[in-house]
């Protein structure tokens, strides 16, 4: 239907231009005629005046002299007038052409035909779904508040989320705060807690919130949402070149691409924007793991689950065999005793996290690699 | 789909107006007329996309359509209809829309209405309108999209800021931007005679009328928003040399320069440089206002450092449209014919006193409003150049002009005896000063300038009164034939008379209530009690009144005086929850003396419950200024409502030159 219609304005546009002047109307005002005739109007006006006797019949003569005076000044410059030359159709239905051509290719760039139209007045399910969804907020809300024992935790986070997604984040930051002194608080919880206290002053991190997402990195210090809001309230509070190398070095602490680096990514190159610094691009940073191609894993979705086991122990098998050429890739190790972890190898999973904990004996004492080689070892 | 359909216009109307800008000039190099008529295609066409448009973006705010993002910042479900159809061009990017549909529309109106135009003029003329065309279009399509469009929808919109939620407010921006661009087309033709390279009859016979149209606008624009101020702010004030409001004020200063120049190039074929800078320089302080309301370098040099994008597109445009047009113009001018001549007491001597006195305030008010944005660029140091500025450069070339206007109207074209036209006023010239004496013994200690304003608005008032009189020959024949004189004295006759008595009546106004200004702000609690300028006012209290969109606490004050019942205010203050954001909503009683105005803020603590901030004023003579505004607006109505023609006659001289007379 969309394209019905652009098809007809865009037809309407081009018949129009390229059917401009072709009316048998040819007639050409040149600048004498033009000139000619408003003098002639002028010349009637004047002795119109002099009937209604606002100006004398001397005045009149003297404008009249006057006007006839400026005509022959126009006369002496008259010079090469416009001919009525039908020629030159060609570039006007060129132009006529590329008007529709143009406007499509623009169009292209700025439009969005896929989206919709929505009158608010035919939105009455999303609109009764909202209130549902308060509805709901609000029994819940009651429901913890009644509760003698002041509630489950996970009862309170479901609200708090609840609310973050309505937009209602002062009783978003209400609902997480209940739990925060409670022992079985989570980082994830935290930082949750301290992202509502943003929104709800508007993307400002406050020092309340600044030592919430604090207790969060104590509880977890690989929480990436913490170590991303300290870096916002680093810049909030003048210090962008901390930010950025905040931002930087949480990236780089990692041994591969993770989704949340994408939003890290965007707040470096805006930071590095405004004051300056050189813009970065994840690829560098954090250099994606050689995973399945998509290829691989299309065709990994269309086999039965032996054929699977096969096709990803073949996998592993080639990352092994890497892995013995070139044996100082602590990454590279990591990946394959989680590898073998999955394939519910315990033993050379066991192996491959063991050669990697002799590698990463070299690395600094905070490196967030280390506690994940220990953490694995404890759990195989 | 409508959002889409507005979407495709704009970029058919941008594609559509390069054509424009490129194909009939080509005509006029080339002479081919099938070029140079494809103008008047393209600018019908522009005008349908265009409006289209504009049509696609009004429904979607009419419509709540929040998958508009312009819609969902700007509206709401809940809004008053009337402020969702204002909401169209409450926006950034829905006022460029209008911007670029006003400009359409007057270049259609060239196309279309304007006859006996050589079609040469015309092409060129509607070749560089398409410029200015395209240039906004792509401005809006590249950076400040009004159909980008966000899905899935929020669930409703973020709402206007509710001070814009007024009528005054609603109709500031159309009547403001019917101004700014009605000055696009005689700047078109200005460029259009300097590509050329001479002043056609028919070019000196449309310029006035589009200025005037355009100049009509702009007042009805700038009063309106003023009046706004007066009574939404909360202040009572009416005017406060804020840069938002002198880049309205600068075009207005300049078009009128303008339209008295052009009266002088269609009446006696002179002035043709002059009239055509002027009209470069109008359209340019338009662009420059707009450049710098749009560009955010108001609210802070250091945010449009942040966000430059805009700024820097339009002040690239800026630059070409400007820059480009004085630079043929410092071409081309050297080359035009000079017009008839003059003797230096004349009425186009007293014509270009008044251009070069606007010119020269137009100025000062760029220097003041220009300067603390120069110097916080530059340095950081952030002033304010306010009112102290304006009394001491302004405001004394005002009063000259003043001065100067009451006798222009009396010279004759040509030559004059200033002699005996300064005889004519010599009546008037007692008549001032006898209210000067009378302000004076009224208001001992008040502001000199005050005095010395009131007897020059009365020495304009006077002599516009002479003028007419003498035209009417009033006295000197009989009634009937006075009569008869003044039903046909042309109606732009009486649009000038009206136009200046209008001013004089607005410097009452200025001086009235900005000299004579009574204010009182007080805590008040139910039962306060307070006097100001005779009259007794009484805090009765507050209550809740719900609203469409918001809540008010509405005040009940009552006024008495000597004991007498006079009136009853309610100042209220309106809270939108949605928009988060609350205004106020002054009482106002207003009389031909004086406005006697109420304001209230919440109470200053929480522990305060009941205590108000009460603010009241007495502004005498202040709607003086409304009424005297509307005269000039109605001025210019009467000047373009005469269709007539115009030739200056020059008078005879009779006997000998009437200056050497009496010195001998």
């Amino acid at each position: 239907m969309i394209w019905i219609v652009f098809s007809v304005m865009a037809a309407a546009a081009f018949l129009t231009l390229a059917f401009s002047g072709t009316s048998r109307k040819t007639s050409v005002l040149s600048r004498h005629e033009s000139a000619s005739a408003i003098f002639a109007d002028q010349i009637t006006e004047v002795e119109r005046d002099q009937e209604r006797g606002i100006i004398s019949a001397g005045e009149c003569k003297a404008a009249k002299a006057e006007i006839e005076r400026r005509l022959r000044a126009i006369d002496r410059q008259a010079d090469g007038e416009p001919t009525a030359r039908p020629s030159g159709r060609a570039l006007v239905l060129a132009a006529a052409l590329a008007v529709p051509a143009l406007g499509a290719a623009l169009y292209w760039q700025v439009g969005s035909p896929g989206i919709p139209s929505q009158p608010f007045a035919e939105r009455a399910g999303e609109q009764a779904q909202a209130r549902e969804i308060a509805d709901l907020a609000a029994k819940l809300k009651a429901r913890l508040e009644l509760d003698e024992t002041g509630g489950p935790t996970d009862g309170w986070a479901m609200l708090g989320q609840t609310y973050m997604r309505m937009g209602r984040y002062e009783d978003a930051a209400g609902a997480f705060a209940r739990v925060q002194d409670r022992p079985e608080v989570t980082s994830a919880l935290a930082s949750q807690y301290g992202e509502a206290l943003v929104y709800a002053e508007d993307g400002i991190v406050t020092p309340k919130a600044s030592r919430v997402f604090d207790r969060a990195l104590e509880l977890d210090p690989a929480n990436p949402a913490a170590s991303f809001y300290q870096a916002l309230a680093l810049e909030q509070a003048g210090a962008p070149d901390a930010a950025y190398d905040l931002l930087q070095a949480r990236i780089e602490s990692e041994d591969g691409y993770r989704p949340w680096m994408d939003s890290f990514a965007a707040q470096m190159n805006r930071i590095a924007a405004l004051v300056g610094l050189p813009g970065v691009d994840l690829a560098d940073l954090a250099p994606a793991m050689p995973g399945p191609t998509a290829e691989q894993a299309a065709t990994a979705e269309q086999m039965s689950d032996e054929d699977r086991q096969a096709f990803i122990r073949s996998m592993v098998e080639r990352l092994a065999a890497r892995m013995q050429e070139n044996p100082g890739d602590l990454d590279g190790w990591m990946r394959l005793g989680k590898a073998y972890a999955v394939l519910g190898e315990s033993n050379s999973a066991r192996d491959a996290y063991s050669r990697a904990k002799v590698l990463a004996d070299d690395l600094p004492q905070d490196d967030p690699r280390r506690a994940g080689i220990d953490r694995a070892l404890l759990e195989l | 789909m409508i959002p889409e359909i507005g979407q495709f216009a704009l970029t058919l109307a941008l594609a559509v107006s390069l054509v424009q800008s490129v194909l009939p000039l080509l005509g006029t190099a080339r002479d081919n007329v099938v070029w140079m008529k494809s103008a008047t295609a393209t600018s019908v066409l522009l005008t349908g996309l265009v409006g289209l448009a504009f049509g696609a973006l009004m429904w979607s705010f009419v419509i709540s359509d929040f998958t508009v993002l312009n819609v969902a910042s700007n509206s709401h479900s809940q809004k008053p209809m009337l402020f969702k159809v204002a909401a169209t061009w409450g926006s950034h990017e829905g006022s460029l829309l209008l911007w670029v549909l006003i400009l359409v529309i007057f270049g259609l109106g060239v196309s279309l209405l304007a006859r006996n135009i050589p079609l040469a003029l015309k092409a060129r003329t509607l070749a560089v309108q398409a410029w200015i065309c395209a240039g906004f279009l792509s401005f809006m399509l590249f950076t400040s999209n009004p159909f980008e469009r966000v899905f899935p929808a929020p669930l409703d919109g973020n709402d206007l800021n509710p001070l814009l939620q007024d009528i005054g407010l609603a109709l500031h921006p159309p009547f403001l931007y019917l101004g700014y661009v009605g000055f696009s087309i005689v700047f078109s033709f200005a460029v259009a005679a300097l590509i050329e390279g001479r002043v056609d009859p028919a070019w000196a016979r449309w310029v006035r009328p589009w200025t005037l149209a355009a100049w009509v606008f702009l007042t009805l624009g700038i009063v309106l928003g003023s009046w706004w101020a007066y009574y939404e702010l909360g202040w009572g004030g009416w005017w406060f040399w804020d840069p938002v409001e002198n880049v309205s004020f600068m075009p207005w200063l300049a078009g009128t320069a303008l339209f008295h120049s052009a009266i002088v190039t269609e009446k006696r074929d002179s002035f043709k440089s002059w009239t055509i800078l002027l009209a470069v320089l109008t359209f340019s302080l338009s662009l420059l206002g707009t450049f710098v309301v749009r560009s955010g370098l108001l609210t802070s040099v250091h945010a449009f450092s942040v966000d430059p994008e805009r700024g820097i597109y339009i002040l690239v445009l800026l630059g070409i449209a400007i820059g480009g047009s004085l630079t043929l113009f410092a071409v081309r001018a050297p080359e035009m014919e000079g017009g008839g001549l003059f003797a230096p007491i004349s009425r186009e001597a007293g014509l270009l006193i008044n251009n070069l006195l606007l010119a020269t305030a137009t100025a000062t008010v760029l220097f003041g409003t220009l300067y603390p944005l120069l110097l916080e660029a530059v340095t950081g140091e952030k002033i304010s150049v306010g009112p102290p500025y304006y009394n001491a450069s302004f405001v004394p070339i005002m009063l000259v002009l003043v001065m100067v206007m009451a006798v222009g109207p009396l010279l004759s074209w040509k030559r004059a005896d200033l002699r005996g036209v300064l005889a004519r006023l010599k009546w008037v010239a007692g008549l001032s000063l006898l209210a000067a004496l009378a302000v004076w013994y009224l208001d001992t200690g008040g502001p000199v300038l005050a005095v010395v304003s009131i007897a020059l608005a009365v020495w304009l008032l006077g002599s516009v009164a002479t003028e007419w009189a003498g035209r009417i020959k009033l006295g000197e024949v009989p009634l009937a034939e006075s009569l008869r004189r003044a039903r046909n004295l042309p109606r732009s006759h009486y649009g000038m008379v009206v136009a200046h008595a209008g001013l004089a009546v607005c410097i009452i106004g200025f001086v009235g209530s900005s000299a004579w200004k009574s204010e009182v702000v007080i805590f008040a609690e139910p039962g306060t009690e307070l006097e100001i300028a005779g009259f007794d006012v009484r805090f009765e209290g507050v209550e809740q009144v719900r609203g469409p969109n918001y809540l008010s606490r509405m005040a009940t004050l009552t006024v008495s005086r000597n004991g007498t019942f006079v009136s009853t205010l309610n100042p209220e203050r309106r809270a939108y929850p949605v928009a988060g954001s609350s205004t106020t909503e002054s009482a106002i009683r207003t009389t031909l003396a004086g406005d006697l105005y109420a304001s209230i803020q919440e109470p200053a603590a929480e522990s305060e419950q009941n205590r108000w901030t009460l603010r009241i004023l007495y502004e005498p003579l202040v709607v003086w200024i409304w009424i005297g505004s509307g005269l000039l607006a109605l001025g210019g109505v009467l000047s373009l409502s005469d269709r007539r023609l115009r030739v200056g006659a020059p008078r005879k001289r009779t006997g000998r030159a009437p200056a050497p007379v009496v010195a001998e």
